[in-house]
């Protein structure tokens, strides 16, 4: 265990060693990024502009679980940067040869070659978010709520890279252009409003089969004191083990089936 | 004690083969046409520790397939195999600190940062201690290799040769009994083979590694290896020494002879190919000397230049079929 860990913060200092040599880009990642969320926050005013309540729920409720979002989206964003070109770079191109000639396991290598900490940038908007917005609400905070928080955070994060590491490992078996990652990737955003918003089918697709809801919906409704979704709230963690769990399965039985790139 | 060990080694894959237009598409989604292919047909193998050993043959012979097999990346389809004591693929992690490997044509160093932090960085993947890292690698295999002036050089800005030598020396850093190099002197001038023929040699000389070499060019095997193992269509075809190899299917030399005037080969009865104006080949059968063919050549006229030529490893094989004689 010791080792990952050391090994994790070895390719955390070498990925900013290699980023700091191209000042210019890091700058215009940051840039993205700020862009990226103030633009999803303006989406947010524009529909309260138009509707001060969504399905029964206020303005700030909604804000605050967009904050709660930002927190696992972030950790996921800095970790799991080998998924997009997985099938790609990993499988049609043999890179994966490279990752199995070592001695570590190869799925965390995935996340290590994957590492980027720009995208972390978006914990401090979503502290920020989460703060304003409760202070509107009047949220009283108790002291379990921090590491609950953190316990909720690390779920959601894990149903997120169970979900998208999943759906990489697909390249085991297929290595066309899916396009099932850019599809997924406009359902993610579903994850971080009420579900009251949606009907039975898309409700259900959320919370069983892409599990989204649990990356921003039901752990933010917590903190929100919505008693009525208290199981699925604390259900976070669980699902969180369970996809990644999945994503484990399917990447072992990936690389049993694994036959290399050309020659 | 055995390095490599394999018995029937066999891996199959298949291929999926797609009909043409819209509506062979839409059948290819429920009805699959999958043809098997072999890669590599009932491999028996041994290699002991301490051999340098060639293993040679055409482009799509299943060289590249049988080393992912004996390196862990692929699971083979069927036969066993054990390697340095393992079995590679259910065994990976705890097996791939026992070998190393140099892929020519692909890096396993990090592009963007210096030649010493990707050794730093190897060197925690491997759990290499601070002592061994300075005393065998610093000061043994980075020295010989005379890595020090590029150690702060980011690896994309190395050249073709010097990215070999690191490479080479990244493979190493862990210390193998085992080494596995695919092509690696490919693209490189003549003092850097040369000087990474000198270093694998002295590598196996003083610690035993054993070689496992793959690679087009004759010379390397030559210079390295005294055993050869060559491949065609998944199957060994030979497993001996480069020598008898040459002697058995090589046998036939050619000598290139260029004339200082116009002359008429044909005067001396023999078969003869004219490659220039004045410059003509010979074959050299089996079993005759250069001393029986040069008296008719002086007196056909005068004589410039005269070389033997050795046949390569496309003429080897050539041969070995014309012959039908391709078994070890």
């Amino acid at each position: 265990m010791k080792f990952y860990w050391d090994l994790f913060w070895s390719y955390i200092a070498q990925y900013a060693k290699g980023r700091l040599e191209y000042r210019a880009d890091l700058l215009a990642g940051l840039i993205t990024d700020v862009l990226y969320q103030s633009v999803a926050i303006i989406f947010l005013l524009v529909v309260f502009q138009q509707v001060p309540t969504l399905a029964g729920w206020r303005q700030e409720e909604v804000f605050f679980i967009y904050g709660y979002f930002l927190l696992p989206y972030a950790i996921f964003g800095a970790l799991a940067n080998g998924v997009w070109d997985f099938t790609d770079r990993y499988i049609i191109k043999g890179e994966l040869d490279r990752l199995l000639l070592r001695p570590v396991n190869s799925l965390f290598q995935l996340i290590l070659e994957g590492i980027e900490l720009e995208p972390l940038m978006g914990l401090i908007t979503g502290v920020a978010i989460m703060v304003w917005s409760g202070g509107a609400l009047g949220l009283d905070w108790r002291w379990f709520d921090v590491p609950l928080m953190l316990l909720l955070t690390a779920g959601s994060t894990l149903v997120y890279m169970g979900i998208y590491l999943s759906l990489a490992a697909i390249g085991f078996w297929y290595d066309g252009r899916t396009g099932l990652l850019p599809l997924l990737w406009n359902v993610n955003n579903y994850g971080r409003y009420p579900t009251a918003i949606y009907n039975k089918a898309l409700r259900i697709l959320l919370s069983w089969i892409f599990p989204f809801a649990f990356v921003g919906f039901y752990p933010a409704a917590y903190f929100l004191r919505r008693e009525a979704f208290l199981v699925w709230s604390l259900l976070t963690p669980v699902m969180g083990v369970a996809a990644f769990g999945v994503a484990v399965a399917i990447w072992r039985a990936g690389i049993k089936r694994y036959h290399g790139a050309g020659s | 004690m055995r390095a490599i060990e394999t018995h029937d080694l066999t891996k199959t894959f298949m291929r999926t083969e797609s009909r043409p237009g819209l509506a062979g598409a839409l059948r290819d989604l429920f009805d699959r046409r999958q043809t098997t292919f072999v890669a590599v047909d009932g491999i028996n193998l041994t290699v002991d520790q301490g051999e340098i050993v060639g293993y040679i043959g055409a482009n799509g012979a299943g060289k590249s397939t049988t080393i992912k097999m004996l390196t862990g990346i692929l699971q083979p389809t069927a036969g066993t195999l054990n390697v340095n004591g393992f079995d590679p693929h259910r065994q990976r992690e705890r097996f791939v600190s026992t070998i190393g490997v140099v892929f020519g044509q692909r890096s396993q160093l990090w592009w963007d940062i210096a030649v010493q932090e990707s050794f730093r960085l190897l060197q925690r993947i491997y759990r290499v201690s601070d002592h061994d890292f300075k005393t065998h690698f610093i000061d043994g295999v980075a020295e010989v290799l005379e890595i020090g002036p590029l150690m702060a050089t980011p690896v994309r800005k190395l050249s073709l040769g010097q990215r070999m030598r690191c490479e080479m020396a990244a493979a190493l850093l862990h210390r193998p009994s085992l080494l596995f190099l695919d092509e690696p002197t490919i693209g490189l001038d003549v003092s850097v083979k040369l000087r990474i023929r000198e270093f694998l040699k002295e590598l196996n000389h003083r610690y035993e590694t054993t070689v496992l070499l793959t690679t087009h060019d004759l010379s390397d095997i030559e210079a390295l290896c005294r055993r050869v193992i060559m491949l065609d269509k998944g199957r060994i075809v030979y497993d001996g020494t480069l020598t008898d190899l040459r002697q058995r299917w090589a046998g036939d030399r050619t000598v290139r002879v260029v004339f200082g005037a116009d002359v008429d080969p044909g005067a001396i009865g023999r078969a003869c190919e004219r490659e220039e104006e004045t410059t003509f080949r010979f074959r050299l059968a089996d079993d005759e000397d250069l001393s029986d063919l040069l008296p008719a050549l002086v007196r056909l006229g005068p004589i410039r230049d005269i070389t033997v030529l050795e046949a390569g490893m496309e003429e080897i094989v050539r041969k070995m079929y014309e012959t039908g004689g391709a078994t070890a």
